[in-house]
């Protein structure tokens, strides 16, 4: 990082990685020391209160990285604390095979639960939400009924007793920071999640899918290594609780436990760890408060739960979230930096042409694109416009992987980019924006673009889970490149505030910042003046074609004519899927068929 | 007819609405007065589509919008047909799964039931196409005929203002003169029309007025009989004349 | 033997091929699937029991007043539960908002009514037969409703302003059809339905607050393999689902019925993500 006294990134760093780090930790630094002294000050009966709300917690963490992060509203994920607790009770009692050693049990009945996380949570990938929390709901009393009925193993409804851990763990206060240690571990993991990559990745494919695709992120893989995941913990925390319990039998596990879990990720907040901590506490200790009403636990568990989705859907992380609730500036104008482009994208690239050869689509008798050729050169601003319905963005789709083709195709130098495998084009340098921008509002404008590098990142789910120093590189390299992104386009003051606190038009930009952290060979952009005012569009436009001096070629699908006359080096015009015409601005302008089929008759 | 500036039957002051975050149109004013036809043209993504959503109530809007002398704030779309003023939305669409005479009773939903059934034949009487078809589903209609269909069940209503989206959009020339001599007739029988169009000649030859709308703003209002009003049309499409 | 499984996986698939109507019913209206279809199921059992049995109401009363409680618990489910969070930009939230509703009523049974299954009146003083009521009252409930919504949606104004709001809300609206009074009143046809299979299938269930996540689940069946929104796929798939359930229930016995009846429906719907007869899914961008 060289000296350059007008790009704002060093105090953001500061702000990770100094002072800032310190204000965001220091909650869990107070649970931390509250917990590591909790035996100085509080009885044995608060003790195992402790205890539970520490062995839910470990569940919990895994799941919230499941429902909260990946936005999977897995209901019954209770099945795998069910799994996990008889998988080691069983196994440490020695009911099928000689008794094993409860550690050894434990990590057993963790790598079953990862088995099993991914085999309940692969619906995920193919069902809409709604079916898909059902199937989980199904799961739940199918191992329920499972345990009651497999008599031999589990005991049936008479059940088991569960492990008994060595000491020092055998005792109540022993036991107490096993748990406790455990989850501090799950926490320090999770919240490692949450600030990497993959945090991000899971918040981009809750909210904002298709551009999550876009900048590469591929959600298959990332969920199952979610689910591997959740699982191994859930099944962990199942083996503690059957510690807890002394003896499991079906009838512990029941949906409302289900419930509970899911609640308190829910009145924690969404993408948030300590929300969801301070959640699953208050969970766990609200039936010792409200003792009367001990049966009516659960019922007022969903009255919480309708409330905090009517009321407050971001919970309580959005509550004690002031950092946000600061004002911002009014009168904010959008002044981008192209002069900051070649630093960002490099020089000397030549990735090819990208062509469209005799492409057709279409839907349901009506001709989207009808054999239409098109060639975007690298270093040029390539004008696609047309009519209400010629077939503009089907084009732009087409090129980004979201349609394919019925004839014809795409091809970047030459090589054919395979339809429908969206998440590849990323790789292929090409980066898109969309016609409303799709961003995750809850998520900071720096994490936001930062979405856009995560392929560049080295580090795997399991370095980045343990902080492993390529973990920490990746996240140094992404936030220094993101940051210079958002300097490009001049929105580096906005980097720490909350995305849908921003004004539509610099939204736009911000998505611009997110494509250009691909160092796109391609940028396509699918109507970006909308909403813009007369200013903003020719700040735009002068910025469009600062990225195409460094080289990139970029693809503008626009209904504003005068910014494609004054930018663009080429322009085509679609008429009901077909080429109309394609020339020179000039030459587009004065043509009489254009000019006809714009303005009709 | 020359409508008293005063009172005419539409009255839209310094309208702005949008998407959400999306600002789409600002400070818009317009007026159509009682039997008058006014088109409404411009280029794609000007904001035409929005204004008349913003109008019948199907957006949420701030400004003024008077109809009838009555103030449309607050009104959504079943409050403005009961008061008169039909929307027909683009994209001629119609209830496809259900046949051509329930489109038509749905749409004088609210209406006793014998006061259906003649506005229903009296709509019927504007496209006779159709009348022939009415036990069939409109998914069997062709576009020209769901379009005819869909300006029908704005009909029904016998409304003092008839909104029309691009009615001619994807239809074919001989069909969309059917559906503007309809137009026609209607601006005899006391109607008014607020018509949104791509195509410019056959607006122009239908309307009293024009006004042009790019970017979100109103760029051109004339008379229809003004001259010069093409070449200033598409200047004021591709604002060419200020540069 | 035989005829007793058929008649049996008949009931119990017409009572799940209701819910599944439940659910459907109020898809239509809202584009949004509520975890209170089979609490609605649970509920019309209950309060069957609640009237006729526990307060001695007239059989005829005590239906009458089920099914109004049905319609009760649908409206509140709209106005509750579907209605706040259709405005809002998240899609999933009516997921926990339905879920919390149903736990709340399901929670509240469990406490005020009993743990346990409580006994439901027999509805015809008839001698117990062969053919029994408790298994020819679902399929005429299931029957009935069947008619009733053909005619309702064939033959009346209200039936085509559901179809219209379901085929295409956006131009329902702008034709100025009262929306939001026809989705309350979708909801409520929807309780009543609920309800319906609850009371009808009284007999075969009992009146027992576990009959709602047992009802949720199974009813759901129905939708995910018939389609949404797809009432005849619903009865077609309801009936199968009962008669291979009951047949498993014959052949390996409970607990494994249900295993073979969970994996089987699991299977099929990743095979077919939208239903046996759906459509697959357009993606807009």
């Amino acid at each position: 990082m060289t000296q350059t006294p007008t790009v704002q990134s060093r105090p953001a760093r500061a702000a990770v990685f100094g002072a800032g780090a310190f204000a965001h930790a220091w909650p869990f630094l107070a649970l931390l020391v509250i917990g590591l002294t909790l035996p100085l000050f509080a009885g044995g009966y608060w003790g195992v209160i402790a205890t539970r709300a520490c062995v839910y917690w470990v569940l919990v963490a895994g799941l919230n990285l499941m429902v909260g992060f990946a936005g999977q509203l897995a209901i019954g994920w209770v099945a795998l604390l069910t799994l996990g607790a008889y998988t080691t009770s069983v196994l440490a009692a020695g009911n099928v095979m000689p008794a094993l050693h409860p550690y050894l049990a434990l990590a057993i009945a963790g790598a079953i639960g990862a088995v099993f996380g991914v085999i309940v949570g692969l619906p995920a990938l193919r069902l809409r939400t709604f079916y898909f929390a059902i199937t989980t709901l199904g799961f739940a009393t199918i191992v329920t009924q499972i345990a009651l009925a497999w008599q031999s193993v589990t005991g049936g409804g008479v059940g088991v007793p569960g492990p008994i851990f060595p000491a020092p763990f055998d005792s109540q206060w022993g036991f107490y920071y096993f748990c406790f240690g455990l989850a501090a571990i799950c926490t320090w993991m999770t919240m490692n999640i949450a600030a990497s990559r993959f945090g991000r990745a899971l918040t981009a494919i809750r909210d904002a899918e298709v551009a999550a695709e876009a900048s590469g992120i591929a959600k298959p893989a990332l969920l199952v290594t979610v689910f591997l995941f959740s699982g191994a913990v859930a099944a962990i925390s199942g083996g503690l609780f059957a510690s807890l319990q002394s003896y499991i039998t079906p009838d512990a596990f029941t949906i409302d436990l289900s419930v509970l879990f899911f609640i308190a990720i829910l009145i924690g907040g969404r993408g948030s760890i300590l929300g969801p901590v301070l959640g699953t506490i208050l969970l766990t200790v609200l039936p010792e408060f409200a003792a009367p009403l001990v049966a009516w636990s659960t019922f007022l568990y969903a009255v919480l739960l309708l409330v905090i989705v009517l009321a407050m859907p971001g919970g309580i992380a959005e509550l004690i979230d002031f950092k946000n609730r600061r004002p911002l500036q009014s009168n904010r104008a959008i002044v981008p930096r192209p002069d900051l482009l070649p630093r960002l994208l490099g020089t000397n690239r030549d990735p090819g042409t990208l062509t469209l050869e005799q492409v057709a689509l279409s839907f349901g008798g009506v001709h989207a694109v009808d054999g239409l050729d098109l060639t975007i050169r690298p270093g040029e601003v390539h004008g696609l416009i047309g009519p209400n319905g010629s077939g503009k963005t089907t084009t732009l789709n087409v090129i980004s992987g979201y349609y394919a083709p019925q004839s014809g195709t795409a091809k970047l130098d030459g090589v054919v980019l395979p339809a429908l495998v969206r998440h590849t084009r990323a790789r292929h340098r090409i980066a898109r924006t969309f016609q409303t921008p799709r961003l995750v509002g809850e998520a900071s404008v720096l994490d936001n673009v930062m979405i856009g590098g995560t392929i560049d990142g080295r580090g795997t789910f399991a370095e980045s889970l343990l902080s492993l120093p390529r973990h920490r590189r990746d996240e140094a390299m992404l936030h220094e490149t993101a940051m210079l992104a958002l300097a490009t386009v001049g929105l580096e003051s906005l980097a720490a505030v909350r995305a849908d606190r921003l004004q539509h038009s610099e939204l736009r930009f911000v998505e611009i910042a997110r494509g250009l952290m691909l160092r796109p060979a391609f940028l396509l952009l699918d109507e970006p003046a909308a909403g813009l005012s007369a200013e903003e569009i020719t700040r735009l436009g002068a910025f469009l074609v600062a990225i195409a001096k460094t080289g990139t070629g970029v693809l503008l699908v626009e209904h504003h004519a005068d910014l494609i006359f004054d930018i663009c080096h080429h322009v085509t015009v679609l008429n009901l899927g077909k080429m109309l015409a394609a020339g020179t601005p000039a030459e587009i302008r004065s043509h009489p068929e254009v000019v006809n089929a714009y303005l009709g008759g | 007819m020359p409508i008293s500036a005063a009172d005419p039957l539409l009255r839209i002051a310094g309208l702005s609405t949008g998407y959400g975050k999306i600002g789409v149109l600002r400070g818009i004013d317009l007026t159509v007065g009682a039997s008058e036809v006014v088109a409404l043209l411009g280029p794609n993504g000007a904001g035409k589509t929005t204004l008349l959503r913003a109008v019948s109530g199907l957006l949420p809007w701030s400004g003024g919008v008077h109809f009838d002398g009555r103030d449309l704030s607050g009104s959504g779309p079943r409050e403005t047909a009961k008061a008169g003023l039909a929307h027909v939305i683009e994209g001629h669409r119609v209830f496809t799964q259900q046949s051509v005479l329930d489109n038509l009773r749905l749409a004088a939903y609210d209406l006793r039931r014998g006061e259906r059934a003649a506005r229903v034949e009296e709509a019927f009487g504007f496209f006779p196409e159709i009348a022939a078809k009415r036990h069939e589903r409109a998914v069997a209609l062709s576009g020209g005929q769901q379009q005819m269909l869909a300006v029908a069940q704005g009909l029904v209503r016998r409304p003092r203002l008839l909104m029309l989206d691009e009615p001619s959009a994807g239809l074919s020339p001989v069909l969309v003169d059917r559906v503007f001599v309809v137009v026609r007739r209607l601006r005899e029988t006391g109607t008014a029309v607020l018509l949104v169009e791509q195509l410019i000649e056959k607006a122009l030859a239908l309307a009293d007025r024009v006004y042009a709308l790019a970017r979100g703003a109103i760029v051109l209002e004339a008379r229809t009989d003004e001259v010069d009003l093409p070449r200033r049309l598409e200047h004021a499409y591709f604002a060419i004349a200020d540069r | 033997m035989l005829e007793s499984i058929v008649s049996s996986g008949v009931a119990i698939g017409c009572i799940y091929a209701l819910i599944g109507v439940t659910y459907n019913v109020m898809f239509s209206a809202s584009r949004v699937f509520s975890f209170t279809a089979g609490t609605l199921g649970m509920i019309g059992g209950v309060l069957g029991s609640l009237f006729i049995l526990r307060t001695g109401m007239p059989i005829a009363l005590g239906f009458v007043l089920a099914l109004a409680g049905g319609a009760l618990l649908g409206v509140v489910t709209e106005i509750v539960a579907v209605r706040p969070v259709l405005k809002s930009l998240d899609q999933h939230l009516y997921v926990l908002s339905t879920l919390a509703l149903a736990l709340i009523v399901q929670q509240y049974t469990a406490i005020e009514w009993s743990t346990e299954p409580q006994p439901f009146p027999r509805i015809f003083d008839i001698v117990r037969g062969g053919f029994d009521q408790q298994y020819w009252l679902p399929m005429l409930a299931c029957a009935a409703v069947i008619v009733g919504l053909e005619l309702l949606y064939r033959h009346t104004l209200v039936g085509h302003a559901f179809l219209a709001i379901a085929e295409d809300n956006y131009a329902a609206r702008a034709l100025g059809l009262p929306e939001r009074g026809l989705r309350m009143a979708s909801f409520a046809l929807a309780g009543v339905i609920g309800a319906l299979a609850g009371f009808a299938g009284g007999q075969l269930l009992l009146a027992f607050f576990a009959n709602a996540p047992l009802l949720t689940f199974y009813g759901f069946v129905p939708v995910a393999l018939g389609g949404m929104g797809n009432n005849r796929g619903a009865v077609v798939a309801g009936l199968i689902l009962g008669l291979f359930q009951q047949s498993a229930n014959f052949l390996v016995g409970g607990i494994f019925a249900s295993v073979a009846v969970f994996a089987a429906f699991i299977v099929v719907l990743l095979a077919f993500p939208e239903g046996l007869a759906g459509a697959p899914v357009q993606r807009r961008v």
